[in-house]
């Protein structure tokens, strides 16, 4: 038998056990492939103009590398421990190291390039799709036309090729390291041994259920005013990543398996074959994958939790537009405003317009705030707020002792929490001047250039904003104290208007128009969004591949465990039963401790992110878990068959 | 009563082209209380009867009737029954599961008969007492020796009083004082208990502690001794003239 012949033999036989592999490398192939073209493609400066696209993409095909070249010489390390008996073999009949090697090889050579000829076809087709997705979610209105580029061609083989490489080199090490004997008994010796739990194991068992609950619990304490200085809060951040990481890590090692000795215990020695399945296999497998299923779990934590973030972000990027900047159009300067507003009534637009004075002053807030920060930065007694008469605003009405407060950024809301009533006094000249605080009107009055940010706005009465405009600090007030707001009447004249106003070309940033800052906002989130997002799918592929793998080796290693249950009178349908609650532990648990971080990550400073938690991180995390289960799935499927075959 | 007739069984391996048979037609019958050992020459077709008897294996002919229920007829899901009501196994290589501690292991064949717990104990802490591995209960089977892992595994096929135990090679890789035990417990708990045990072995010390023994030659059966009133040395004895009339390859001398 030729060296060509044994290698096509050796790859039909082995097509099962590579079908994922091999579509995880095709999927990666095509993913970075399409990254890069659209790296190199002239349609890409629609999106590159406004939003550095180019540079983005370039870091996240590196990334993508990244993860990519670990997986693939991760799954080696695993294919090639498989094989261990077979290479055996060879030595015994005589083949030399280097033919072995050489069979290796080309069998690894038809199998990646084959596979990266294919993912470079799919991923030229999909460059389209991807661009017209990148498109969609920045909302970015250019034509997807795509030429097949050369220089990406030849980047995504020169990188494969790369990866190939060191594959083979890997490969090369572990034959050049391995004697006959030792090929035989690697199988054998990966197995841990099965021992009673030590007291040790008990205490690393609690000890990472602790870390992880008291990281979860500074997280959520994080931003509610418990940590002041920035050096407490940076503190605060590093133990929570310690925390959270370590106590994954403990957790694996010995939580799970401390746990479910617990339920072992309470059985007292009389366990079904859904807990002889799960429950006792698990307990000591998962303790021998406890680095790679930290890494795992910590990574998909990270990726869950930015593509939560930016999709929150993205998400509500319209309403958060709308509570810094009130008015469609913001305008500081009334020429400004007069010639826009020539420009609409040319083009027969109608629009609302609306001038409102503010003025700044130094409020002392102290007896309406309720819980004082300590050390807070900001100094109750004198703060510096925007005040507008009441007369502006419709439906409140002030006497001349009352003061009302509008709303405030959602953010701010985490920090700053007012009492319902109180007095508070305004800095005139020197002296205060106590008023009555009436409460807070749900209402966005005046744009972000005037809050500071996000400050509440104050609503007085208008005698006592004529005082406050007479006696003004000059020193405080913003360079316009007119606020001019212009909105369109009709919706779908807004980007007719938009297009109007940046023909102006306005300088300053106090001219703002809010169709543009959203579309700004969604294309940079949107961008953040989809990289994040192909990156997070890749490393869930690469990630549920290396899984499925590490159950593929499992299963056949506890055949033998199958063979002696089905003697004893077992169904195939009562193991089956058996192992699918097995995977839903070896999947679920990886998942949940993982969506468990992200969740608490999240949750802890979303509100820098946007105004809306709930429904952008159900979608993305509900994603994620459905994409997951599916490799939960098909390692079902694969027990299936060697249940089957098992007696 | 019999508890097992098998009639007429025939076993072949392979295609149409190249046909192997291993069993050409072994008539048994084993009855209550009884403790037959099968032996044979290695490739005498032994482990291959035992395994077709105990519906391991499916027979390519003849009938097998076990406690009046014929069970070459059985489908897959019908003989798993079978196999958890009636059944017991014994094998060389213990086949405890590495995961299970010594008492979870030997209780298992209770949880798929959904026994009630207190009855489950009960039976456990009598047999293991009988077996001398009560003291090891919580220990997996990696911190125990071969002679107590195959007194776990003997615990296993009798706790659920089956009808019948199948053991093959039980005594295979335990050294000759834990095979003599594991031999004194099996007749033991044969008497005590009027379990039917069904052995496989090719070791003459270990079949004279039987009843009967069963001899096997190319797939078919030579002849039966019967132990009687006569102590266990001369019935061993015996059992080693027979083996050598036996022989294991004919000789064309004459």
């Amino acid at each position: 038998m030729t060296l060509s012949n044994l290698v096509i033999r050796n790859l039909k036989k082995n097509i099962k056990y590579y079908y994922l592999y091999i579509f995880a490398l095709v999927f990666s192939v095509s993913l970075y492939f399409s990254f890069v073209t659209l790296q190199y493609d002239p349609s890409m400066d629609a999106a590159g103009n406004t939003v550095k696209g180019a540079a983005a993409i370039k870091a996240a095909s590196l990334l993508l590398v990244a993860i990519v070249s670990i997986f693939l010489l991760y799954a080696n390390t695993i294919f090639i421990k498989r094989r261990g008996k077979e290479i055996g073999l060879f030595q015994l009949i005589g083949m030399t190291k280097s033919r072995i090697f050489r069979l290796l090889t080309l069998e690894n050579f038809i199998l990646y390039f084959l596979s990266i000829i294919i993912g470079i076809f799919i991923g030229f087709s999909f460059s389209k799709v991807t661009v017209m997705i990148l498109f969609k979610v920045t909302g970015v209105a250019a034509i997807t036309k795509l030429h097949f580029s050369t220089e990406a061609l030849v980047q995504t083989i020169i990188v494969f090729c790369i990866i190939y490489i060191f594959i083979m080199l890997m490969n090369y090490i572990f034959i050049k390291r391995q004697t006959i004997l030792s090929l035989f008994r690697i199988t054998s010796s990966t197995q841990a041994r099965v021992k009673k739990m030590s007291v040790w194991e008990i205490i690393i068992g609690i000890v990472g259920i602790v870390f992880i609950i008291s990281g979860y619990f500074i997280s959520s304490k994080l931003f509610s005013g418990s940590f002041q200085t920035m050096n407490m809060l940076f503190m605060a951040m590093i133990s929570i990543l310690s925390l959270v990481i370590i106590g994954t890590y403990l957790f694996y090692k010995g939580s799970v398996s401390f746990l479910f000795n617990l339920i072992r215990k309470k059985k007292n020695g009389y366990i079904n074959i859904n807990q002889v399945l799960s429950l006792s296999s698990i307990m000591f497998r998962m303790k021998s994958n406890s680095i790679l299923l930290t890494i795992i779990t910590t990574v998909s934590a990270l990726a869950i939790g930015l593509l939560c973030l930016s999709y929150i972000s993205y998400y509500s990027a319209e309403k958060t537009a709308k509570e810094t900047v009130p008015a469609d159009f913001t305008f500081a300067h009334s020429e400004d405003a007069e010639a826009f507003s020539k420009l609409l009534n040319k083009q027969e637009i109608a629009y609302k317009e609306e001038r409102i004075p503010v003025i700044q002053a130094d409020f002392n807030v102290k007896n309406i705030l309720n819980d004082i920060p300590g050390e807070s930065t900001l100094d109750s007694t004198k703060m510096q707020l925007p005040v507008i008469s009441e007369e502006y605003v419709k439906g409140v009405s002030l006497s001349k002792e009352e003061v009302a407060f509008t709303r405030y950024s959602s953010a701010l809301e985490k920090f700053i929490n007012l009492k319902s009533k109180g007095t508070i006094s305004i800095l005139v000249n020197g002296s205060s001047l106590s008023l009555n605080y009436v409460g807070q009107k749900d209402l966005f009055l005046i744009p972000y250039t005037f809050t500071s940010g996000g400050l509440p706005t104050v609503i007085v009465d208008s005698s006592v904003f004529h005082l406050l405009e007479k006696n003004m600090d000059e020193s405080i007030q913003t360079p316009s104290t007119l606020y001019i707001g212009m909105t369109i009447n009709k919706n779908n004249e807004l980007v007719a208007a938009d297009k109007l106003y940046q023909q102006l070309a306005f300088e300053g940033y106090d001219t703002i128009s809010r169709y543009d800052r959203i579309q700004s906002q969604k294309e940079m989130m949107g961008l953040t969004m989809f990289i994040v997002g192909f990156l997070g799918l890749t490393f869930l592929i690469t990630s549920g591949c290396i899984l499925y793998f590490k159950q593929m080796d499992e299963g056949e290693e506890e055949k033998y465990t199958y063979t002696i249950l089905r003697k004893l009178g077992y169904t195939q349908n009562d193991l089956l039963n058996g192992i699918k609650i097995k995977q839903l532990f070896n999947f679920g648990i990886p998942l949940l401790v993982g969506l468990l971080h992200s969740y608490f990550a999240v949750q802890s400073g979303w509100f820098f992110f946007g105004t809306e938690l709930w429904a952008p991180m159900f979608i993305v995390m509900g994603l994620y878990a459905v994409l997951y289960s599916i490799f939960g799935i098909l390692s079902v499927a694969f027990y299936k068959k060697i249940i089957a075959d098992a007696l | 009563m019999d508890i097992l007739v098998a009639s007429k069984v025939h076993k072949s391996y392979g295609n149409k082209a190249n046909r192997q048979e291993v069993l050409k037609g072994v008539d048994l019958n084993v009855q209550k209380a009884e403790f037959v050992s099968i032996m044979g020459a290695s490739g005498s077709g032994k482990t291959t009867l035992l395994n077709v008897l105990s519906s391991i294996d499916q027979a390519t002919g003849g009938t097998i009737h076990i406690v009046e229920k014929e069970i070459t007829r059985l489908k897959e899901k019908q003989l798993a029954e079978f196999r958890k009501n009636h059944l017991g196994f014994i094998f060389q290589d213990y086949n405890l599961l590495d995961t299970l501690t010594v008492k979870e292991n030997i209780l298992l064949p209770l949880s798929i008969t959904k026994t009630p717990q207190k009855e489950a104990h009960q039976r456990f802490d009598t047999l293991a007492k009988d077996l001398g591995i009560y003291e090891i209960k919580n220990k997996y089977p990696n911190e125990i020796s071969g002679g107590q892992k195959q007194r776990t595994s003997a615990a296993r096929a009798f706790i659920h009083e089956p009808d019948i135990i199948f053991a093959d090679e039980p005594t295979g890789a335990l050294d000759s004082k834990s095979a003599s035990d594991l031999l004194n417990k099996l007749s033991h708990l044969n008497q005590t208990r009027n379990a039917t045990i069904l052995m496989v072995t090719h070791d003459a010390v270990a079949a004279s502690y039987c009843s009967r023994v069963v001899f096997i030659k190319d797939g078919q059966i030579y002849t039966q001794l019967y132990k009687g009133d006569q102590d266990r040395q001369r019935f061993f004895q015996d059992i080693i003239k027979t083996q050598g009339i036996l022989g294991g390859v004919q000789n064309d001398f004459k």
